[in-house]
Formats: C-alpha cells, sequence, structure tokens
C-alpha cells in the first residue's frame, strides 16, 4: 500500500497527465447529473411555481410531502428504484437496470423534491404583489409566468446549483442502479468507492479533488447568486 | 393618448369569506358595483372595510367565492369571468410592484412587442426620461406611482383600478399624479379608484361609493349616503 503522501502525488499525475480512464469517469458524471438536472428542472420549477402562487385542496400536504423527501437518503431511492426496474418489478420488461438511463432517473428522483422546494421557496420570497403585477402587466399567463422566472433567477439558478451538487456526489443511488460498470456507468463517487475499497487511494483521491473543486465552485457561484437575490429585493 | 374602446363593467352578487370555521370572516356580503364606460368612480370606507379585497377582484387577481358578471352586457361568471376581467382590467397597487431591472425594462412588460418609440413616449408622458437607466426599485414612492401609470399608459386596459395611488405622497406629486389620471379619464379610460383622499380626485370624479359591513353605497360627491 502507497503511503498517503505518494498517492495524493499520483493523484496529481493522474489528474494533470490526462488519464483517459479518469476523464471518461469525470465525464461519465457530468453527462449523467446534467441530463437529470435538465429534465427536472423544469417540471420541478412549474410545481414550485405553482404550490407558490395558487390555492387548491391538498396544497399544504404536498408541500409537506416535498420538504420530507428533501431528506429521503439516496440509497433508499436507488432501492426503491431497483425493485420497480428489475427483472420482477413493473418495469422490469424495460432492461433499464444498470443503465445510464437507470442512473438519470435515480438522480431526478433525488434531485426533485430539491428543486421543487427551492424553487417555491423562491417564488415565495417575490410576494404576491409581483404575481399580481406580472398578470395585470401580461396579456396572458405565460408571459407573467417568464416575468416571474426573471425576478427570481437567482433563487432558481441556487436551487438548480443545490440540486446538482447533491446528486453529482451521490452514491447510493448511482451504484445500485448503474451497477459501476468501467466505461458505462462507473461515476466519481462509485469510483472512488471502488478504488478505495481495493486500496488504490490515487484514482479516489484525484476524483475527490474533483468533487472537492465542483463543490467549492457551486458554493461560491450559490452564495454570489444569493448576495444578488437579496439585494435584488432589498432595493 | 388615442382613445380607448369604451368598457361598461357591472358585477353583481360579490361575496368573499377569509379563513374557515370558526375564524370565517366575511369581507364581501353581495356588493354590486356597476362600473360606467369612461365614468371615474371614487370609492372610499374605513380601513379594512375590504375595498383592496374588491378591487383585487374586480381585476381578476383573486377568485371570489360569487360573482355575476356583465362586460359590455355580455353575461357571464366562474372561470371565464376570471380570465375576462384580467384582459379588461388592470389594477394598481398602493405602493407599485417594481420589477428587477431597469426603469426601461418595466415599462416593457406592459408592452406584448418591441417598440422602443412607445417606450420613450410613455417615459416622456410619465416625466422619467432621466431616469429611463435607473433601478425601478431605487425610484421614490411618486416616481413608482408615475412608472406604474406609464405602464397602464402602454398597455391601455378598458378599466383601471387605483388602490390610494396618492398616498404617502406631498402636495407637488399629488396634484402631477391627479393631472395624469385626468388625462386616462379623457382617453375614455374608465377608473376606479380607492382613495382617502379626495382634494385632489374631486375634479375627474363622477361618482362615489362607499363600502360599508361588506356592501357598496351610493354616496354623493361631499360623502353623504343617497338612499338607493
Amino acid at each position: 500500500m502507497h503511503s498517503l503522501s505518494d498517492s495524493i502525488l499520483e493523484a496529481f499525475s493522474l489528474l494533470f497527465s490526462g488519464n483517459a480512464e479518469l476523464w471518461q469517469i469525470i465525464g461519465i458524471s457530468f453527462q449523467i447529473s446534467t441530463t437529470a438536472i435538465l429534465i427536472a428542472a423544469i417540471p420541478a420549477i412549474l410545481i414550485g411555481f405553482i404550490l407558490a402562487y395558487t390555492d387548491f385542496p391538498g396544497r399544504r400536504l404536498l408541500i409537506s410531502i416535498f420538504n420530507t423527501l428533501l431528506a429521503v437518503p439516496a440509497v433508499v431511492v436507488g432501492l426503491s428504484l431497483y425493485i420497480v426496474l428489475s427483472r420482477q418489478g413493473p418495469l422490469g420488461e424495460w432492461h433499464l437496470l444498470f443503465t445510464q438511463t437507470a442512473m438519470v432517473l435515480g438522480q431526478i428522483t433525488l434531485s426533485f423534491p430539491i428543486l421543487v422546494a427551492m424553487s417555491h421557496s423562491a417564488f415565495q420570497s417575490a410576494e404576491i404583489r409581483a404575481w399580481d403585477t406580472a398578470r395585470t402587466l401580461s396579456s396572458n399567463a405565460l408571459r407573467a409566468f417568464l416575468i416571474m422566472l426573471r425576478e427570481v433567477r437567482f433563487g432558481l439558478l441556487g436551487a438548480l446549483l443545490a440540486a446538482y451538487g447533491r446528486i453529482i456526489a451521490e452514491v447510493g443511488a448511482s451504484m445500485m442502479l448503474g451497477g459501476n460498470i468501467l466505461h458505462y456507468t462507473r461515476n466519481i463517487p462509485t469510483a472512488i468507492a471502488l478504488e478505495t475499497s481495493k486500496g488504490e487511494f490515487a484514482q479516489g483521491i484525484a476524483l475527490g479533488i474533483i468533487l472537492l473543486l465542483m463543490s467549492f465552485l457551486l458554493t461560491t457561484v450559490l452564495h454570489y447568486l444569493q448576495g444578488r437575490g437579496m439585494l435584488a429585493h432589498a432595493r | 393618448m388615442p382613445a380607448k374602446k369604451l368598457v361598461e363593467l357591472q358585477i353583481s352578487h360579490i361575496q368573499k369569506t377569509f379563513g374557515k370555521g370558526k375564524h370565517a370572516k366575511k369581507i364581501l356580503k353581495g356588493a354590486h358595483i356597476h362600473l360606467k364606460p369612461g365614468e371615474c368612480t371614487l370609492l372610499s370606507g374605513k380601513n379594512g372595510s375590504g375595498k383592496s379585497t374588491l378591487m383585487r377582484i374586480i381585476a381578476g387577481l383573486l377568485k371570489p367565492d360569487s360573482l355575476q358578471l356583465a362586460i359590455n352586457q355580455q353575461q357571464t361568471s366562474g372561470r371565464k369571468a376570471c380570465r375576462l376581467l384580467r384582459q379588461q382590467v388592470m389594477y394598481l397597487y398602493q405602493e407599485a410592484y417594481m420589477f428587477d431591472g431597469s426603469v426601461m425594462r418595466n415599462l416593457s412588460y406592459a408592452l406584448s412587442e418591441k417598440n422602443p418609440q412607445k417606450l420613450q413616449s410613455a417615459l416622456r408622458w410619465a416625466d422619467l426620461e432621466h431616469r429611463k437607466d435607473t433601478q425601478a426599485k431605487c425610484l421614490s414612492g411618486g416616481e413608482k406611482q408615475r412608472l406604474a401609470l406609464a405602464q397602464a399608459w402602454l398597455k391601455r386596459p378598458g378599466i383601471l383600478l387605483l388602490d390610494e395611488p396618492t398616498a404617502n405622497m406631498d402636495k407637488h406629486a399629488k396634484r402631477r399624479t391627479g393631472k395624469l389620471l385626468g388625462e386616462f379619464k379623457q382617453a375614455g379610460i374608465t377608473l376606479l379608484i380607492a382613495t382617502h383622499d379626495l382634494d385632489h380626485l374631486l375634479p375627474i370624479m363622477d361618482r362615489r361609493l362607499i363600502l360599508e359591513n361588506g356592501k357598496l353605497l351610493e354616496a354623493n360627491k361631499r360623502g353623504t349616503l343617497q338612499t338607493k
């Protein structure tokens, strides 16, 4: 087993030498998580908007459900979808288990409650006068909705980044639904778990550095956007 | 300003209750209102009497418990009524809400197509040309009100509802607002103005209504109730 300093040096060497396997794992991670966020974003933002500005029976219950789902562990989401997608499951005939599509489904399920809850908060922060003004100015509901999207854009971008941060680093659902297949479903967190279990720390550290950098970048952008959003509403 | 197609609005049996069960509070108890084309009606009533609620219902922004509507003598009710009201009526809050962005951007929201010339003329009309690149949220109360009026000027609704348009303004700003509202009236836009501050709006007033106990009562210019 290498010493820690050797492993760190090797990790940087892997990153800067352009190791094909390592960068493919990083590519798969970003591809799957970006696809999941792109699919989940529009319906989740719409639901957040409806929960913020309309009143219907069961609205409060729905808000509570989405808030509860924020805390669901990734492995439970993985297990639930595994049962649904496995051969004996209701969607077994689709042969989705251990594919990138299954991983995308898992990440959509994980990111959806975060996107709904945070976009709901973003829309609510704009107060009802904003929505009334948008409706009274606009010739149709779509235009009013677009005005509101711009008004709460910093909050919504914050929701997207927070959800992205959650899914790119989750290991439970990806491992169960993707199966950690090299060149296909192995992403950053599942690769780290595998390499660490083999006692090969260098690749794990290299991927960990990427995740840390990603997390730093997301947090910095989020912090900046929240500041801009607060400034916009305080003016 | 070009003349607008006149709109007549009759709404009856307006009922609205807030809360449920023991905490239910009936704000509007079958109010009737008839806004005649091109007329300016002032609406007064005590604080909390339901003026803003009534105006938001007339603007189609708040769903009433019940309502019967006739626009230009055409009867309708339910969701269609709310949609029709939103098409014909524009409602301006007491403190106009400004979206994040410049004065010009806020003004552009009132137009469905890009038209820089119209935007410029609206800015001139509201005397806001020198503020066109300013953050709208940074405007003074009077300037925000003028920007909201400029949006209405661009949108040219059939009916314009204003909630306390001269509240928290100095005399000069009140006169200015009164003058701009007079121009709406001249253009044939039906006005309903909820206000406690009658002095600056009396010159343009045609009728006066008082909201009391959830019902609308006709009053003379001095505010004395008239028998129906």
